[in-house]
């Protein structure tokens, strides 16, 4: 491993990461997420988390109510209800506070089955 | 105050400035489609003179508006040759070559070890600025509220002067503007500049406040929505297009109660008031009635 990639992989330990997993709750546009978040390959527990959403394609004209995650019951989980307004993409974005701050925007396709990372 | 009602006026706060821009160019007579564009090439400066350079935000803001006058200087010299629909059409051109410019656009960094900048499609990350220096949601509406509130009020002194009546004047009649002695294009080039400078500003105040941005944030539906506010707000003051913010963001979007419907009442909102009032509701027949009323 050269110098540079060393400290990209020291950097990406500090750096949370974020997945999401989303299933409809048969109420229109309306999802229950699981959002499981991790820091050095450790999940990342007792944050405060909010999430948020925007539409890329639409900045700023979707505005979702931020919705405050609740600790589930895996390590490093945490559920929130998304209330979106329409399908398609959105923008997720999780606010972190407690034992780490940061910001963390994730791409996901919402549809009738439930949310997939979306493909660029 | 909690975080909805602080993300839906900060929202309305930023769209605002792009379509206080375009209701800058339809004063002065043209209709522009690609506001877009320059609300995108501040939010692309911005963010890279305080994520890749460790500019401070008024400095980046500032260059940004530079850029973004600069930027619609250079797309009116050509464009202004032509008139109403054909202006309109090469404003959209243009806006959609520079989202495609930006879709090309790969202007990465190594910041603390970690590569940081435009890339393409997958957009800008990390236009952390606001994030690192400790300022809260409420406190980024105050600034741009406080911006806001500064444009406002600078078009309401320029609209009682000389150069308000001098827009106008163009704006309704070029030839005979142009027959009194005005240069119309020199003029209009300087409406032009002036609008890319106000675009740029709300799109640097976007993208540190999104902290991400992408080219398809700027694409034509931006543009349309910035332009529609503006008519639907009304022409007559610059108040109009913040009205037509208002209504859409505030009222139809944040209500829900059109949920689902909302682009459907929104289009027939602009259809029935482009029969009924041409030049919105804030026009100047209502201005001056309102003038008259409290004066």
């Amino acid at each position: 491993m050269d110098k540079a990639a060393f400290f990209l992989s020291l950097v990406l330990a500090q750096t949370p990461q974020a997945d999401l997993r989303c299933v409809p709750t048969g109420e229109d546009f309306v999802y229950d997420c699981s959002i499981t978040l991790t820091r050095g390959g450790q999940p990342l527990e007792g944050a405060d988390v909010t999430v948020g959403a925007d539409m890329p394609s639409m900045p700023m004209a979707h505005n979702m109510r931020p919705a405050k995650a609740t600790p589930g019951t895996k390590p490093g989980e945490y559920k929130a209800r998304l209330d979106l307004e329409m399908l398609g993409e959105w923008a997720i974005k999780l606010r972190l506070d407690g034992p780490v701050r940061d910001l963390l925007v994730l791409h996901y396709e919402f549809d009738s089955k439930g949310a997939s990372p979306s493909k660029r | 105050m909690d975080d909805y009602a602080l993300g839906v006026l900060t929202n309305i706060g930023l769209f605002s400035f792009v379509a206080l821009s375009a209701y800058l160019l339809l004063i002065a007579g043209e209709m522009s489609f690609g506001q877009q564009a320059f609300f995108g090439v501040g939010a692309y400066a911005g963010g890279i003179l305080t994520a890749l350079y460790g500019w401070p935000l008024p400095l980046a803001a500032l260059a940004a508006m530079a850029l973004g006058a600069l930027a619609q200087f250079l797309v009116a010299l050509p464009t202004l040759r032509l008139r109403g629909l054909y202006f309109a059409m090469a404003t959209l051109a243009a806006a959609e070559m520079a989202r495609i410019l930006f879709e090309l656009l790969h202007w990465r960094r190594s910041i603390d070890g970690e590569l940081a900048g435009p890339d393409g499609t997958q957009g800008f990350r990390g236009i952390r600025w606001i994030f690192e220096h400790g300022i809260e949601p409420m406190h980024y509406l105050g600034i741009v509220g406080v911006l806001l509130a500064l444009v406002v009020g600078l078009f309401l002194v320029v609209e009682r002067s000389k150069l308000g009546a001098t827009l106008r004047g163009i704006g309704q009649d070029p030839e005979l503007a142009a027959a009194v002695g005005i240069d119309v294009q020199r003029v209009k080039l300087g409406v032009a500049a002036a609008a890319g400078a106000l675009a740029a500003l709300g799109g640097v105040l976007y993208a540190h406040h999104n902290t991400y941005i992408e080219p398809r944030n700027f694409d034509i539906m931006l543009g349309v929505h910035s332009l529609a506010y503006a008519l639907i707000g009304g022409l007559g003051t610059a108040f109009g297009p913040l009205l037509g913010v208002l209504l859409d963001i505030g009222v139809l979007e944040s209500t829900r109660f059109f949920q689902g419907y909302r682009m459907i009442v929104f289009g027939g909102l602009v259809a029935v008031l482009l029969v009924f009032r041409p030049r919105g509701l804030l026009d100047e027949r209502m201005v001056l009635w309102i003038r008259q009323r409290f004066s």
